[in-house]
């Protein structure tokens, strides 16, 4: 198969001397991202009431939209007739657009080799959606980033016949998606390797992939309520059998633990809805933990959201920011939806920003003293971490329990 | 435009009339407090809820309006009196700093003005009492007494408190004995206030409230508040720094000694051309609850002050007038790349474009209306200033007469749904407002759904209609 044409570069600057952790620039054409990265999930080209501004000051430069509500709304005809998602939401740097899930999207659907069936509600009649489709629609949005049509199955499944066939369908299906790709040269396409939990079958997946030459790689069919050492393992399997110039993405992983356990397994690229969606419930993420504001023992707290932080909303007054305390957050949690935004954008920060402290970590060849430091921050009591932390930072060289 | 005067001595009255014509009619002034942006006026302030101007967050505040005054309700603040001690009265902050301003992370110079409702608010169906007034607080009904919110003012230090008045909301039409009290309850919920501040009694070398005191003025004739009028200019004049208006028309009767007092309209304007109106009569500072509610409705407001010339002849045939704003929910903007308005210069209208608010609004994305909003409010603040030009300029009644043969005299109804709307939030329709009552609803959002994705049926729907997937062949 000819070489795809691509349009990132991959710049690796430090690998850990330890871990499997790599820190590196990505380049995009909207610019470069610092690698590792997460990335806030604008599911429907807006994240939560933030202006592209508010995003852009929190340090975000790669985001993610999803093809398949954007292709319902506005729809591929404004798409087409604005220029882009780019344009359309008037953010300057980069897009990901993750495609439609179908193991959420169409309980109700069956898949076939041609594509997705399923019937239409109003009438019966049998509807088709096709790796074409897919790719043509992000092909009119226009993102840095597009993926794969896939066929994802829950991991969780037991019928080990159906996860291969999925596997395999998916290798079958990024052909097509690859044929179907119209700007190669301006678009990165992503390969979704499958497999389910099953390690056999994700290396015969990543080998398949890998042969595929795409931009950059991604992890499917994970974050559906796997075992998360189960989650580690095929991580850990499948960075193992990847080129090392390449970007590996992890889909749908966003919990701060989950971003420091696998980027130490050589992930590189995550998203998650959650700590953007949680903020409007009053959860502030921190580095000791999640805090509900929403909590009346917040309600006399005249602190910041989380000390030291360098968000607009936490940083003081003195230095440009908005001195926010958490009993203002208390106040206007659930109620005020400014305060949605002010919480996400703090949320979004501490995401961003645990990344680039994991990123400094790599490059100083210190990632196992940050990891542990991570830990005890966020579990002071040892006893507490995480079995399947501490075992899958074992099987990368760093003991989560010694001193 | 606007410029902060922080050497003014504080014996010197803050508001100055620039202009005004004979002693009935609009007029320019400026309100310049210590360390604040002036305001001049006429001019409107800013409309809070629970501490933030509704949609914009406190950065979005400072980036992008110019919003030089808020409204602040206390009744926001104080949901656990009088079991515990609110929050807000916890919080410490230097001598010379409100702790208001710091708990709402409000700019330093941005004027800030308290009064006990919301505005509108929502009527109590407990009745006020000779020592407290009802309020409603976002956990239900509670009482405030004046000499606790003579505290209060104290403690949170805003520029300016609005006194106390005592006006049954939700009750029918009071007697002449109800009146009596309402005068009666007011004088005395102002006196505390008043002297809690300063001392009525002048020995007491207390040291002068770090805010001032505007006084209500009740939506009553002049006779039917003359003790309370009487006493206000006898006993408290020199401790009253402006005036709350319940009822507008009140300005045609407004006693000499207190003409040259600032005029804070509590008498809500259901539209742009109401604004004008109580302008007309000599109002100077608003605070305008149709903003919020056409930035609900989705609707941005597209108007200016004068009217453009060119089409002024064009537009008086009946039905040609031109709206006072744009429906953005309408499916006609989902491909223009337009602004909001063509000559707005807000952060809506330079970097995003009809079809993209459409689109959010649509989607039910919080970012739809926070961009309305800030159009909403700039719309406000160059109407305004038009306003100030044209009573400069002398052209004022005529520049009015003409913005209401350009515009329909009403905002148009809504026709999109708009954000969730909490309880202690006013509904349009629940209380008696000038406006066609239009039915508010609520949207019963699901606190935290497992998924951001909609029913397999409505995607299959959706996808559908839009053509997007084919139809399989058989
Ligand atoms: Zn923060
Ligand atoms: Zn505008």
């Amino acid at each position: 198969m000819a070489p795809m044409p691509s349009a990132l570069s991959y710049e690796l600057l430090a690998k850990c001397s330890v871990t499997k952790a790599r820190a590196a620039i990505l380049h995009l054409p909207h610019g470069p991202v610092p690698l590792p990265i997460f990335m806030p999930v604008a599911t429907q080209a807006s994240l939560k009431g933030l202006t592209p501004e508010q995003l852009e000051e929190t340090g975000c430069r790669l985001c993610l939209n999803n093809t398949y509500h954007l292709g319902l709304k506005p729809g591929q005809a404004t798409l087409d007739a604005i220029g882009g998602a780019h344009k359309f939401q008037s953010w300057p740097h980069n897009i990901l657009t993750v495609s439609f899930q179908m193991v959420s999207l169409l309980k109700l659907a069956k898949v076939t080799e041609e594509g997705v069936k399923f019937l239409s509600p109003h009438d019966g009649t049998p509807m088709l959606l096709t790796p074409e489709h897919s790719i043509s629609l992000q092909n009119s949005i226009g993102s840095d980033i597009i993926m794969q049509l896939d066929d994802v199955i829950a991991t969780t499944s037991p019928d080990l016949a159906r996860m291969e066939e999925a596997m395999d369908r998916s290798v079958r299906w990024l052909d097509r998606c690859i044929k179907a790709h119209k700007y190669p040269e301006r678009q990165n396409l992503f390969c979704i390797i499958q497999g389910g939990l099953d390690l056999d079958l994700r290396k015969r997946c990543t080998k398949e992939m890998v042969e595929r030459d795409t931009p950059g790689i991604a992890i499917g069919g994970l974050s559906g309520g796997e075992e998360k050492a189960a989650y580690c393992k095929v991580v850990d399997t499948c960075t193992s059998l990847l080129p090392e110039k390449k970007p590996r993405y992890v889909m749908g992983v966003g919990y701060p633990e989950d971003l420091v356990v696998s980027i130490a397994l050589g992930a590189d690229m995550f998203d998650c809805v959650w700590p953007t969606r949680t903020a409007r419930f009053g959860n502030a993420v921190t580095s000791t933990g999640v805090l509900n504001l929403r909590n009346a023992s917040f309600q006399n707290d005249f602190t910041p959201v989380e000390e030291g932080c360098t968000c607009v909303c936490c940083r003081p007054k003195e230095d440009g920011g908005l001195g926010i305390t958490r009993a203002y957050i208390y106040h206007v949690a659930a109620k005020e939806t400014a305060g949605a935004h002010l919480l996400t954008i703090h949320n979004v920060q501490y995401q961003l920003n645990l990344m680039q402290r994991a990123r400094q970590a790599i490059l100083e060849d210190k990632y196992p003293a940050f990891v542990k430091e991570f830990f005890g921050k966020l579990y002071p009591d040892k006893t507490k971490f995480p079995a399947w932390a501490v075992e899958a930072l074992n099987g990368v060289g760093v003991d989560l329990l010694a001193d | 435009m606007s410029t902060t005067l922080s050497d003014l001595p504080p014996e010197m009255r803050a508001f100055t009339i620039l202009k005004t014509s004979a002693s009935f009619g609009p007029r320019l002034g400026s309100l310049a407090l210590p360390g604040r942006i002036t305001l001049e006026t006429p001019h409107y302030l800013g409309n809070t809820s629970r501490g933030a101007v509704s949609h914009i967050s406190q950065d979005n505040f400072r980036k992008n309006t110019s919003i030089g005054g808020v409204y602040v309700a206390l009744e926001d603040f104080v949901e656990k009196l009088p079991r515990q001690t609110p929050p807000l009265y916890q919080l410490e902050s230097p001598e010379n700093s409100s702790s208001l301003r710091d708990f709402i992370a409000l700019p330093k110079d941005t004027l800030l003005v308290v009064g006990a409702r919301r505005i509108p608010c929502i009527p109590c169906p407990t009745a006020n009492t000779n020592s407290a007034l009802s309020i409603y607080t976002s956990v239900g009904f509670r009482q405030i007494s004046a000499e606790d919110y003579a505290a209060a003012s104290q403690k949170i230090r805003p520029d300016i408190v609005v006194g106390l008045a005592d006006i049954p909301y939700g009750q029918p039409q009071p007697g002449l004995k109800r009146i009596d009290k309402m005068s009666d309850r007011t004088e005395e919920w102002t006196k505390e206030l008043v002297s809690q501040t300063h001392g009525l009694d002048k020995t007491v070398k207390a040291p002068r409230a770090s805010y001032q005191i505007f006084a209500p003025i009740l939506p009553l004739t002049k006779e039917l508040q003359t003790w309370y009028l009487d006493h206000l200019i006898d006993d408290m004049l020199d401790d009253i720094s402006g005036l709350a208006i319940y009822d507008a028309h009140f300005l045609a009767d407004l006693p000499a000694q207190v003409k040259d007092l600032p005029r804070l309209s509590f008498d809500a304007p259901s539209s742009p051309g109401a604004v004008l109106y109580q302008i007309s009569l000599g109002m100077d500072i608003f605070t305008i609850p149709f903003i919020t509610e056409a930035t609900d409705a989705g609707i941005s407001l597209d108007f200016t002050f004068p009217p453009p010339k060119s089409e002024v002849s064009g537009g008086e045939d009946a039905g040609g007038k031109d709206t006072l704003g744009v429906d953005m929910w309408q499916s006609e903007h989902a491909l223009s790349v337009t602004p909001l308005s063509i000559n707005c210069s807000c952060y809506a209208c330079t970097k995003h474009h009809r079809a993209y608010v459409q689109h959010l609004l649509s989607a039910k994305e919080m970012l739809g209306w926070v961009l309305i909003q800030i159009h909403n409010h700039a719309i406000m603040d160059s109407f305004f200033a038009g306003i100030r030009e044209s009573i400069a300029r002398g052209t004022f009644d005529q520049d009015k007469l003409a913005f209401e043969a350009f515009y329909e005299p009403e905002l148009p109804e809504k026709s999109g749904q708009g954000p969730r709307v909490r309880g202690y939030q006013f509904k349009s329709g629940q209380n008696e407002t000038k406006k066609n009552p239009a039915a508010y609803k609520v949207l019963n959002v699901p606190e935290e759904s497992s998924s951001e994705a909609p029913t397999p049926d409505a995607v299959a729907a959706d996808l559908e209609k839009i053509g997007f997937a084919e139809t399989a062949k058989p």
